[in-house]
């Protein structure tokens, strides 16, 4: 070995030095190799006395071979300087990685693993019950782990609030689809005739029956999910969750009373809500799609302001249940579909009776008369001139987006950073964030899709990535989705504008057909409207890249498509296809290109 | 299910509570002199089914409804009726499952409606589901006599 150090004269015991160093780390909690005189040792100390935690430092400068000590320390973590700091037998570092394993929680999970402090008390704790958060917890407690799940909702403007599951199960998908399915049975009962069935009354719609008849189911399914998480022995409460400091959160319900609880991870799944106008009246006189559905009311006379999925869905069955709606857009349909379907969906909402005012948005919202429904009277500005719009309607919903709800839980206060513009959290492809246990799936992602089924995937998964030994991750490609309009829009892949950005317009194939239902002859509806359109990459063996299709039960259309898409769906291979007939999804596509 | 604060208040000020005179019409929540009435009553919260279930000297029947569920409105009332029959030996308990959640999970209901005969703070029969009068009164009388 080398010389003996500076300072001393004797040849030093390395065997024993490095004995007696590993001792030390061995039978210490917190390790701290240190100077007396140094600052950044201090502020080592400073640390772990600031969390309570003991610790034992070894003052190298005032011990007999102290520089020894160093330099074995030098050859076990090849760190020469002090602080040199182990927790529980591992090496963290000096001062600087000592601080960033506090942040990141590192040094508490290697604190926590020794006998002598609190255990927390969950494996895992996650915010937002809805179908992101239920899914991973169910699937995580499946594995054996301890697991609570917090799930709060702040009331609306209007004072409308719901139960466990989520916006899908409360105020999106289910509610959205039996409205929708509603108003194609009124379209059915129209076209009944035609086929032989007789009856004398006119057939009227009953706001109420309907939203008694959802919201009982919505109870039944709220009642399920509590009883399914009790049998899978996860703790449910129905409190509002906030992080006050690494590993731990408040939880504050209904009433006010507060409790804390810690767990080794934590997942955040909150979900988003409504975004309002910000123009007067609009939250003491407008709703949104969280009020809808649960409307103890008929709506009535309704402006519909947006142009998202969320505004064209509802304007679309509210218009099928036979009431007068207009939609106000403030520049394109459907923003981030592929626009010659959204235009499409547009305009047979249009030729059904829907009115459309485009290039305008809303400045005020007054309240003529107080009612169920009452009186509004909105006024809007043109978006490209001085024109003003003013109008009179029964209701006024609000659809013009959606915020993340992650501001207001105390990320901050631990380190998670978020997409400031749009309050989204990033994550990696396992759905980590930026601080090592806490984790992020559902609507809240940023740059990721905002579907039911994608959460519910992405929180499986991810539990069994955490507890159970997989490596999957979840697939964000070519996820299949449908828009619930009159006239259903499926899609799978890409629009045709990004295709076009990605691929070049000549490395395109596009295959398109109009088609008329057999359903739809005989009581004489449009024989020009549905249409199905196939993307192809050229230079890939003409893959589908892009499916479209416009038509009567396209989310169903969409399913198959997307598994074969998955597998690698060719034009070859759907042309070898039969098709099953008489359907809508047999659709031959035309040859030619758009 | 979805709830508006407001008509949820709006809906209790019902004239039921505001009426005038004379006895008022017989309903499951309000203070009436009918005879199935006194048999039955809502239960307010855990202790309230402590001092009225649990520690009562005579049976109990627990009815564990829910507002969405649509058979528990055609067993509700049917079961009042035969509790009314046993003139006052079975008293019959309502619970709201949405309303007193730890109570439901307490007693291990999933499904509903769920009917639990108590006796001396003890679960002795229980059913799940739609039942008839005969059957009802099967139930009752079993409760009452064993």
């Amino acid at each position: 070995m080398s010389p003996p150090p500076p300072g001393q004269t004797q040849l030093p015991d390395w065997d024993g030095l490095k004995l007696q160093v590993r001792t030390l780390i061995a039978s210490h909690r917190v390790m701290i190799f240190s100077k007396s005189y140094c600052p950044y040792c201090n502020k080592v100390k400073e640390l772990f006395r600031s969390m309570h935690v003991e610790y034992y430092a070894l003052e190298l400068d005032v011990t007999a071979d102290g520089p020894s000590i160093q330099q074995v320390l030098a050859e076990l973590t090849n760190q020469r300087t002090v602080p040199n700091v182990f927790v529980n037998g591992t090496h963290i570092g000096g001062c600087d990685s000592t601080y960033q394993a506090y942040h990141d929680g590192s040094l508490q999970k290697l604190l926590g693993d020794s006998k002598d402090t609190e255990p927390y008390d969950y494996d895992l704790i996650i915010i937002g019950g809805g179908s992101g958060g239920l899914a991973c917890s169910k699937e995580a407690a499946a594995l054996g782990k301890k697991v609570m799940v917090l799930d709060y909702v702040v009331p609306t403007p209007l004072g409308t609030s719901w139960g466990l599951g989520g916006t899908c199960v409360n105020v999106g998908c289910i509610p959205k689809k039996l409205m929708h399915q509603a108003a194609l049975l009124g379209q059915a009962l129209q076209d009944s005739r035609k086929y032989g069935w007789q009856y004398e009354e006119q057939v009227k719609h009953n706001w109420e029956i309907m939203v008694e008849a959802i919201q009982n189911y919505i109870g039944s399914l709220n009642w399920g999910y509590r009883v399914s998480l009790r049998e899978k022995s996860v703790t449910y409460l129905n409190s509002y969750g906030e992080f006050i400091e690494p590993h731990k959160i408040k939880a504050t319900n209904r009433k006010g009373q507060v409790t804390y609880h810690t767990a080794e991870t934590f997942v955040l799944a909150t979900g988003e809500r409504p975004r309002y106008l910000g123009i007067p009246g609009d939250k003491e006189y407008c709703i949104t799609s969280d009020d809808l559905f649960s409307l103890p009311y008929c709506p009535g006379k309704t402006l519909v302001v947006g142009a998202s999925y969320v505004a064209l869905e509802c304007a679309g069955f509210l218009a099928g249940l036979g009431l007068d709606v207009t939609v106000m857009v403030r520049s394109i349909l459907l923003r981030g579909f592929d626009q010659e379907m959204a235009e499409r969906v547009g305009a047979h909402m249009e030729t059904h009776g829907v009115k459309f005012i485009r290039k305008f948005v809303p400045v005020q919202v007054e309240q003529l008369e107080e009612g169920m429904p009452g009186r509004l009277k909105v006024t809007a500005k043109s978006t490209e001139g001085p024109e003003i719009f003013e109008e009179e309607y029964n209701t006024v919903l609000i659809a013009i987006g959606r915020d993340a709800c992650t501001r207001n839980i105390g990320l901050e206060t631990i380190g998670v950073k978020i997409n400031e513009k749009n309050g989204k959290v990033p994550v990696n492809d396992e759905e980590q964030t930026n601080v090592p246990y806490v984790y992020a799936i559902g609507d809240i992602l940023d740059g990721k899709l905002e579907l039911t089924p994608v959460a519910i995937q992405a929180g499986k998964l991810l539990a069994r990535r955490l507890y159970g030994g997989s490596s999957t991750k979840c697939d964000y490609i070519n996820v299949p989705t449908t828009v619930f309009t009159p006239l259903e829009y499926g899609s799978c892949g890409l629009a045709e504008e990004r295709a076009i950005e990605e691929f070049g317009k000549q490395n395109l194939e596009v295959y398109h057909s109009l088609f008329w239902p057999l359903e739809w002859t005989v009581p004489g509806r449009d024989n020009n409207t549905c249409y199905a359109k196939i993307i192809c990459s050229k230079h890939d063996n003409n893959r589908v890249i892009g499916f479209h299709v416009l038509g009567p039960n396209a989310g169903e259309v969409t399913q198959g498509f997307a598994a074969a898409i998955k597998c690698g769906l060719t034009k070859e291979l759907l042309d070898e296809t039969i098709g099953i007939h008489p359907t809508c999804g047999e659709v031959r596509e035309g040859e030619g290109t758009a | 299910m979805a709830q508006r604060l407001v008509l949820r208040r709006l809906l209790s000020l019902t004239p039921r509570t505001l009426s005038p005179q004379g006895p008022l019409a017989p309903h499951g929540r309000a203070f009436s002199t009918s005879a199935g009435c006194r048999n039955t009553f809502n239960v307010q919260d855990g202790s309230d089914f402590q001092d009225r279930v649990v520690n009562n000297p005579k049976p109990v029947v627990v009815d564990f409804h829910a507002q969405w569920c649509g058979p528990c409105k055609i067993l509700g009332p049917r079961l009042e009726k035969m509790v009314a029959k046993q003139e006052g030996k079975v008293l019959m308990a309502k619970v709201d499952i949405d309303d007193h959640t730890d109570l439901a999970i307490e007693y291990e209901v999933s499904a509903v409606p769920t009917v639990l005969a108590m006796k001396n703070g003890d679960v002795v029969d229980k059913f799940v589901g739609i039942k008839d009068e005969d059957q009802l009164e099967a139930f009752l009388k079993k409760l009452i006599g064993a």
